[in-house]
């Protein structure tokens, strides 16, 4: 059963029930109050007639004559003809018999108008009796009037109220429905919406701009999804960089191995001359070490996310002058310039660490760059920071490989190929330099025009303290 | 026996399945990116594609898209383990799906399976008097039919396709008798010393030292 149902029944249910309570009893009431003044009516009248006849009977025996039941009769039978026309019966008793009407005097016929009026005592009449004044108080007078006019009236207006009954049932569930339609309306957009959530599409909002509790509901409802959202992107994102890092690396592992176990098979298999054995050989040499490279990588990211640093003041010139001397022969191959320059004398760090960091950020800026050009080694203070930057006017990133550049085993060439430099380390090893430094690094890089990388250190004499 | 085209930009690896290849008998030619492919297949249409699908410029998955329409078959060699690439290749009509580090023996198991399936395995194979024809499983020495045993031929035809290369024991027992065979290697013995003496092949068939045994045919 559907919320809606439940309202319009249990609405339509409790108005009609008030309806009727209170109709019932209004006409309980005006019942009541009707039979009330018919009652004191019909007392008035009965003590009129009961003391005109007791004036009647006392003239009678001041004229000396006596009261005999023939005479009671016939009093009582002229009052009796007066009043029938009114609706109103009256019967005489004498000490418990009745004088008035003669059991004798009619025939008993079935037609009411003859019968007995004893027998008349039906519902629809008001019967009182009361002894005449004294001396005549052993006559007694019964008073009957007849209110079927009243039971008819009080018929009539029940017929009235079923018929209204069934007029204003149906008009009320139609003005009902409609209403309880539009105002539970919300309450089925909310769960269509979050029905269509469920099924897995976290971008749906509810749109309801209402200021009722429906439209409270709506705003916190669109609230939780666009956490949910915020949540189950940032997870898949989450799997995703993860798949990749296992898939990279699974490349880096299982391309030198294909070589070495394939190579070994080769050497130690088939019938080949000894050209093709120092072939393999060489193979299972270089892939070797390739892999030893990357053991070795891994190694060096690992002791360095679980050590921490001992922060010395590290001389610009000397760290310089290592770096370029390091890469003299690799600048020289690629024939490219390396710019040195720093305006500050010294930075606050791990010489040996910082040496690295550069020396795999200048071998980058080396494959990026075309012959001829300038790789750019600069230091300087920035807004109370040492900046150390490397620029380079090479082939750039765009803005999705700037984002993945530091991931482990990132590399810009998708195919991975061994030609240029090795797993895709280099970047994630820097990223780790620099969170054990607790510098930010910063990378701004324009596709086809070069890439700057600054790494924000504490200059030497800002924060000894720190140790 | 078939002309094979290996597409793959590890240098390294590139060369271990070339020099296999040339080993057993098979002339290929190597393409070490993904456009080279198109060149390539402009002047020659190979029996078989071993396609590499991490490839500079242009992956593997989007070459057998272009290659499609001429139809020849594709085995695909990948790093990668995971289910939705293998379906991926599968779905774009790749042959079969080789994954690295892979054993040689395998790689040309399923080179001469997909082979035979598109039916340009050669159907003869001719060295000294000896002439082998496979589809009729029929040997001639000096054109006279010599009498072998299911089992014989089918040891033969294993040595033949993975020639110059020695196999083990075991590996025999596997190739030609058939992963479930409980034998004894040395029922590999009783069948190689008859082959030896009906083909006249006590020279071809080598014994490797504490490896099994190797059939020599210059390449």
């Amino acid at each position: 059963m559907r919320f809606w149902h439940k309202i319009l029944l249990a609405v339509l249910a409790l108005f009609i029930a008030a309806l009727d309570v209170s109709v019932i009893m209004v006409m309980k009431k005006s019942w009541q109050l009707n039979m009330d003044s018919e009652t004191q009516r019909a007392a008035s009248e009965q003590l009129l007639i009961a003391n005109n006849i007791y004036e009647n009977l006392n003239s009678i025996q001041t004229r000396g004559t006596r009261i005999t039941p023939i005479l009671l009769a016939s009093v009582a039978q002229s009052y009796s003809e007066y009043y029938r026309k009114q609706g109103i019966h009256l019967q005489l008793w004498d000490n418990g018999q009745r004088v008035y009407p003669s059991r004798a005097g009619t025939p008993a016929s079935p037609d009411s108008g003859t019968r007995d009026p004893a027998e008349l005592l039906d519902e629809q009449s008001i019967q009182l009796s009361s002894p005449l004044p004294a001396p005549y108080q052993h006559l007694q007078l019964v008073y009957q009037r007849d209110i079927s006019g009243l039971f008819a009236k009080q018929q009539e207006l029940s017929r009235f109220f079923v018929m209204i009954n069934w007029i204003v049932g149906p008009v009320l569930l139609l003005l009902l429905y409609l209403l309880i339609r539009q105002l539970t309306k919300p309450l089925k957009l909310l769960s269509e919406t979050s029905k269509t959530i469920a099924e897995g599409d976290y971008s749906k909002r509810v749109q309801l701009r209402s200021k009722d509790e429906f439209g409270e509901l709506a705003l916190n409802f669109n609230r939780m999804a666009e956490a949910v959202e915020h949540r189950v992107t940032a997870l898949s994102e989450m799997a995703e960089d993860k798949q990749r890092m296992v898939d990279n690396l699974a490349h880096e592992l299982r391309t030198p191995l294909t070589s070495m176990q394939g190579f070994a098979e080769f050497l130690t298999t088939a019938n080949i001359g000894e050209e093709e054995q120092q072939t393999a050989g060489r193979y299972i040499l270089s892939e070797t070490l390739r892999l030893k490279n990357l053991a070795f990588k891994l190694l060096d990211l690992s002791v360095l996310r679980h050590q921490a640093l001992t922060l010395r003041k590290v001389e610009l010139t000397e760290l310089f002058q290592a770096v370029e001397q390091s890469e003299q022969p690799k600048l020289a191959d690629a024939g490219i310039k390396l710019h040195l320059h720093h305006t500050i004398p010294q930075v606050w760090g791990d010489a040996d660490l910082l040496a690295s960091y550069l020396v795999n950020l200048i071998e980058n800026a080396i494959h990026a760059s075309k012959p001829g050009s300038t790789i750019q080694l600069l230091a300087y203070e920035q807004n109370g920071d040492a900046v150390l930057e490397i620029r380079d006017t090479g082939a750039g990133m765009t803005a999705e490989q700037a984002k993945r550049v530091f991931e482990p085993f990132y590399r810009g060439d998708e195919a991975r190929s061994s030609e240029h430099g090795g797993a895709g380390l280099g970047l994630s090893f820097c990223r780790q330099i620099a969170e054990a430094h607790k510098a930010r690094l910063s990378l701004d890089s324009v596709p086809g025009e070069g890439t700057s990388i600054r790494l924000f250190l504490q200059l030497h004499n800002n924060c000894p303290l720190i140790l | 026996m078939a002309n094979i085209l290996v597409v793959e930009d590890e240098r390294p690896i590139s060369d271990l399945i070339t020099m296999n290849l040339k080993l057993v008998g098979h002339t290929y030619s190597k393409a070490y990116r993904g456009p080279d492919v198109f060149d390539m297949l402009e002047h020659e249409k190979p029996d078989l594609i071993l396609l590499d699908v991490m490839l500079p410029e242009l992956n593997g998955f989007e070459v057998m898209q272009r290659i499609a329409p001429l139809q020849i078959p594709v085995i695909l060699i990948t790093a990668k383990n995971s289910l939705a690439d293998r379906i991926k290749g599968f779905e774009l009509g790749a042959d079969d799906y080789i994954m690295k580090p892979f054993e040689i023996l395998e790689l040309l198991a399923r080179i001469n399976v997909v082979l035979r399936r598109s039916e340009k395995s050669t159907s003869s194979f001719i060295c000294d008097t000896v002439e082998v024809r496979y589809l009729e499983r029929q040997v001639l020495v000096d054109q006279t039919p010599v009498d072998l045993t299911v089992r014989e031929f089918e040891l033969l035809e294993v040595l033949i396709r993975n020639r110059n290369i020695a196999l083990s024991r075991e590996k025999l027992l596997e190739l030609a008798w058939g992963y479930d065979f409980a034998g004894e290697s040395r029922t590999v013995d009783v069948h190689i010393r008859q082959l030896r003496k009906k083909l006249g092949w006590e020279d071809r068939i080598k014994t490797v030292f504490k490896l099994g045994y190797r059939l020599e045919v210059q390449v």
